[in-house]
């Protein structure tokens, strides 16, 4: 009878669950409606970009290069025959991003989505490649961000709004040899946790979308110099196509989950990594609750497995 | 929870065989303690504690007539010289050779940071700008500049890097999103770098401390948005001795995450994500309430977001 009554106390979690959820669950309309995607002429941007259009949503781009930008403008056209504004800038200029945000017109889901990785170890890497990662990443998302907010926070519609930002696993969890990309990735989270609460009065909802390695140009160009050691610990975690990242983030989106992972052990690192997320869906609150001890366990064998990777390489080495 | 208790015994065993990296102690007396923003709050009141466990301390700062107040009051309290170096850890070259003079480190105490609330939407980019170049990119120079001769010293005793984080940087709350960006920041700059360093018996730790006692903490007071008050302005504010110590201790004994009073070990629990744990008990702890600290995690967010809505009914 009590041990009964021990295994169904969870279950009353369920209730309390569902009343002290907050912020509340919502959807997101993408139809008709306004997406600003940056980093959006390849990669996963172009891929969420035509997933978007194919929705019926109409869609701007915004990322440095003018070529590859019309080539992309060209392939959404040819794929769903939706015409989408381009704007060239670099995000780390705030006045050209202003005036792109503005020239786009009043923006109802805005997907933060650039991005540069130059994975090396701190000891090796030059500072001005730091910067240059911390600067595109980290502040260009704020440069973002602050050019769109006030038009965002002025919408004729009441419907709610999205600010979406396009984290990585890299910003759940530290590898070697991404100590400035996980410093950026990692701070896109402590942005978007503050900023939810300063955005959630005017029905803005922020996501933040945690991909694996992602088939993209970016990638492939990341993949000719990562370190060794970095190719070894990363491969934990499977690699997925743009577009499959494009649906999830999507999805993940347009419910206004906070946190928004998007394979299987994407799923794992976000409930170990919940942290202080706020959590929208009771059942997924649920699932954290009863999973988090185990979670860690599994972050704990990951981590052990990892350093004695680190040592077994460090003595291959040395034998060498 | 319950699962974790029957198995206890087991788990403790497994835990024990599987926490990386290594527990591993950290010897301060006679050893080189570099310490950036050392000239007040939780800086010099780390100095202060080192001395006392007989290390030998430097001091990095901007203002050298702060510099030169905390030398004699150090001076004063214990008959020990501090070396005092200014420079902008914005500056890279400056730290450079600062970290140069001071000659080679064994516990580098990263600890300088600038705080300016306010909603994203209201604060100028400059400001932001001003706190990600300092406490992150800042960190950057300052690791950068000392790591080459902390792998290459002589002794083969185990070195240390903390990073002066703060609860900001496990939680994100109204008014702190550059803020608590670039202590996040700190967070995955550290998980990354113990791994680069472990081989080189260099151990990192990030200390998470709450409001402390500083004039930091009076001068961010002061210009507070009114609902970041309402949110967070209910924590325990500690002591700057009270925090060195605990710091201190932490960086002894190379512990990954260092935290305070309940509050912030309910905290670390919540937010110990895939951070390394080397101490097999205290992952049994995380493991036992990780449960628990989600459930009081998710109340304290219904009850911030529901005091929002109030607040903004009004």
């Amino acid at each position: 009878m009590v041990i009964l009554s021990l295994f169904l106390l969870p279950f009353l979690l369920l209730p309390l669950l569902y009343i002290i959820r907050r912020p509340r669950p919502v959807n997101i309309p993408i139809k008709n409606r306004h997406v600003f995607i940056t980093g959006g002429s390849s990669g996963i941007g172009l891929a969420l970009a035509h997933r978007a259009a194919s929705q019926g949503a109409r869609v701007s781009l915004l990322a440095r290069s003018l070529k590859k930008l019309e080539e992309a403008k060209e392939s959404i056209r040819l794929s769903s025959g939706s015409d989408v504004s381009i704007f060239s800038a670099d995000v780390r200029d705030y006045d050209v991003v202003q005036k792109a945000v503005s020239d786009a017109g009043p923006i109802d889901l805005l997907v933060v989505n650039q991005g540069v990785v130059v994975p090396q170890e701190l000891e090796k890497q030059g500072l001005d490649e730091v910067k240059f990662v911390v600067d595109v990443n980290l502040m260009g998302s704020f440069n973002v961000i602050k050019a769109a907010l006030p038009s965002m926070k002025q919408r004729m519609d009441r419907l709610p709004a999205s600010i979406a930002l396009i984290s990585s696993q890299a910003g759940q969890v530290g590898i070697y040899g991404y100590t400035a990309y996980s410093a950026s990735k990692f701070g896109l989270r402590g942005l978007a946790e503050a900023l939810q609460q300063e955005v959630i009065a005017d029905n803005i909802h922020v996501s933040v979308v945690f991909p694996p390695d992602t088939d993209t140009p970016g990638f492939e160009r990341e993949s000719e110099f990562r370190p060794e050691l970095t190719n070894i610990l990363a491969g934990s975690s499977s690699s997925m196509k743009a577009e499959n990242v494009a649906k999830k983030a999507l999805d993940g989106i347009q419910s206004g989950r906070f946190i928004v992972p998007c394979n299987f052990d994407g799923h794992m690192l976000a409930i170990a990594t919940a942290g202080l997320s706020p959590q929208r869906s009771f059942l997924m609150a649920f699932i954290e609750v009863m999973l988090a001890g185990v979670l860690r366990l599994v972050a704990l064998f990951f981590q052990w497995n990892w350093y004695r990777c680190i040592e077994h390489w460090h003595e291959k080495k040395k034998d060498t | 929870m319950l699962i974790f208790i029957v198995l206890a015994p087991f788990l403790l065993l497994l835990l024990y065989f599987i926490v990386q990296p290594q527990p591993v102690n950290i010897p301060i007396k006679g050893r080189h303690v570099f310490i950036t923003g050392g000239s007040s709050g939780i800086g010099l009141a780390l100095a202060h504690k080192a001395i006392s466990e007989g290390a030998r301390v430097s001091l990095l700062a901007r203002s050298l007539s702060k510099l030169e107040e905390a030398k004699k009051s150090l001076h004063l309290a214990y008959g020990v010289d501090v070396g005092i170096f200014t420079a902008d850890v914005r500056d890279y070259d400056a730290v450079k050779r600062a970290v140069v003079d001071a000659g080679p480190i064994d516990v580098l105490v990263v600890n300088h940071g600038i705080f300016v609330p306010q909603a994203l939407e209201k604060q100028d980019l400059d400001e932001v700008k001003l706190m990600i170049d300092v406490n992150l990119m800042g960190s950057f120079n300052v690791i950068k500049a000392a790591l080459p001769l902390m792998k290459v010293r002589k002794d083969n005793r185990p070195a240390s890097i903390a990073l002066m984080s703060s609860q900001a940087g496990q939680v994100g709350i109204y008014g702190y999103s550059a803020y608590s960006a670039s202590k996040f920041g700190l967070r995955g700059l550290a998980e990354a770098l113990q791994q680069e360093l472990i081989s080189d018996n260099i151990h990192i730790s990030v200390i998470y401390p709450p409001d402390t006692e500083t004039p930091g903490l009076e001068e961010e007071r002061k210009i507070r948005p009114e609902m970041t008050n309402m949110i967070a302005g209910s924590g325990s504010v500690l002591k700057a001795e009270d925090v060195a110590k605990k710091t201190l201790d932490g960086i002894k004994s190379a512990s990954f995450s260092i935290s305070f009073k309940m509050e912030g070990q309910m905290l670390a629990i919540a937010t110990a994500g895939a951070s390394p744990q080397r101490s097999f008990f205290t992952a049994f702890l995380e493991l036992l309430f990780s449960p628990l600290s989600r459930l009081i995690t998710l109340l304290f967010l219904s009850n911030i977001y529901r005091s929002i809505s109030k607040s903004h009914a009004n």
